[in-house]
């Protein structure tokens, strides 16, 4: 029996469906088998994110009212065997399509299969999120390191604690070092004891995330990236290693501080 | 056989007391409430107590009641006593002084309300929300909005050990804590607030709170 993990977190824009693909298939890379669902629907972008948009043929509302069987619906990413499938959203329709009684029928089926089901939530706290987090066994809030977004996660968190659920995890994304650093923006500690819960991983801000999402192929499959590393970090996390956090010191060690290191020697 | 006096009439020096008796007819005791005003030759205005003993009026009877005095002219009821309250009253009074605890952190969009005393063990985040009837104790950062004497305890009081709260409103006056406020400290620490004699919302250091508000205090003893 695997575990379903919902990623959310109220504010849009935030990476919830660039973490949901890294993760997944940092996940998978570590010979987890792994489905990741889509539940924007009418929104759907992480088959975009995946490289999949192409290999479509049914959705999760096709799978819902019964048009298909689940298994016909996934959509295999081949770069990874047999380990990472896609349940694409519908686009044709909305969110009212579906139920959260009927999604966590779902994702009960599919977590017979496979070790995890990874589910990304729509922005907003309405219909969508419902859906997306009937089924989950826990919770992944992304948030960046912005008054706004983190105040939109405070919320999610409120009304994520009134759910049947395990207590909800942070991932803090799009750190910007040199902002960070001078203050101009909320540190990892701020956003911490902000939001009080447990700190699950940081992902630096990096522009290769942003051209690897254009080419359909998840930042993570480059382990000498830095956001990749903070990905592979937060996957092994989840499988229940320590991993020490990233932590902003550890981070100064770029590639700069790295040949400012050897010529102080 | 004589007819047993329902409406006993009392002169003090404060005015009347009509102690009405608890054991008759409702009805009987109001025509006789009526013939008792109506009859009584006083000359001038005069206070009237209304004891109702151990009966229970609901607020309509009360009213018929005060009517039925205010029947003649020379007669003004002041207060109405009763020895008995309802079990729903009784409740909404336990309740109203009792104090309730939260432990855990409000926040973004949550609502915790209490009757009487609210005391929160965790931060309230901005947009989080907390009323209470009472006083409000918030044992962590107070960053959203708190509204304390919601039912009309102008005397209650916002303490927290962190005062940082967006909206602040006690009673009916509401204070939305700008920059601008002169009030506002740097170091939020150990602070109250509470309603000023001016009708303004004042903020002062935790310390004072023994001086300002005498009566939170309801430890008896020690040595």
């Amino acid at each position: 029996m695997g575990e379903a993990i919902v990623i959310t977190s109220g504010k849009g824009g935030v990476g919830k469906t660039t973490t949901t693909a890294n993760l997944g298939t940092a996940l998978a890379l570590q010979g987890k088998k792994v489905c990741l669902i889509d539940t924007d629907i009418g929104l759907r972008n992480l088959d975009v994110v995946l490289g999949l948009e192409n290999r479509i043929i049914y959705d999760l509302v096709d799978v819902i009212e019964g048009r298909c069987k689940v298994h016909q619906a996934l959509v295999k990413d081949k770069r990874f065997e047999d380990k990472l499938y896609l349940l694409p959203a519908a686009q044709t329709t909305d969110k009212h399509a579906i139920n959260p009684a009927q999604m966590k029928e779902l994702v009960t089926e599919l977590k017979r299969d496979y070790d995890y089901v990874v589910i990304d939530c729509p922005a907003g706290i309405e219909q969508g999120y419902k859906n997306a987090v009937a089924g989950a066994d826990r919770a992944i809030v992304v948030t960046t390191p912005e008054i706004s977004a983190v105040r939109d996660a405070d919320r999610i968190i409120g009304l994520l604690e009134q759910e049947d659920i395990a207590p909800p995890k942070l991932i803090i994304n799009r750190i910007r070092q040199h902002l960070m650093k001078a203050g101009d923006a909320l540190d990892v500690n701020e956003i911490t004891t902000h939001l009080s819960i447990d700190l699950l991983g940081i992902i630096m801000d990096d522009e290769s995330v942003i051209t690897s999402s254009n080419k359909g192929e998840p930042v993570v499959m480059d382990p000498t990236n830095r956001a990749a590393q903070g990905y592979r970090n937060i996957a092994r996390r989840i499988l229940g290693e320590s991993v020490p956090l990233m932590s902003m010191d550890v981070q100064k060690k770029g590639i700069f501080s790295k040949i400012k290191a050897v010529f102080a020697k | 056989m004589t007819k047993k006096q329902l409406v006993y009439i009392k002169g003090t020096k404060d005015g009347l007391v009509l102690r009405l008796d608890d054991q008759s007819a409702y009805a009987e005791l109001v025509d006789e409430l009526k013939l008792k005003v109506s009859d009584e030759g006083i000359d001038g205005q005069a206070e009237v107590l209304l004891q109702l003993g151990n009966r229970y009026c609901s607020e309509e009877q009360i009213k018929e009641l005060i009517a039925s005095v205010h029947t003649s002219p020379h007669l003004r009821v002041s207060r109405v006593q009763s020895d008995v309250i309802s079990i729903e009253e009784s409740n909404r009074r336990i309740l109203e002084r009792q104090s309730e605890t939260y432990v855990g952190i409000v926040r973004s969009g949550q609502v915790i309300k209490a009757e009487g005393d609210l005391v929160v063990v965790g931060d309230v985040n901005p947009n989080g929300k907390i009323i209470a009837g009472g006083n409000i104790f918030v044992l962590g950062r107070l960053k959203g909005s708190a509204h304390a004497g919601a039912n009309g305890n102008k005397e209650a009081v916002i303490a927290a050990s962190w005062l940082e709260a967006t909206h602040i409103k006690i009673n009916e006056t509401l204070e939305t804590m700008t920059d601008e406020l002169t009030i506002l400290s740097e170091q939020p620490e150990m602070e109250c607030a509470y309603l000023h004699a001016n009708g303004f919302i004042a903020i002062d250091r935790l310390q004072e709170l023994r001086l300002l508000r005498p009566q939170l205090s309801t430890f008896k003893g020690g040595s």
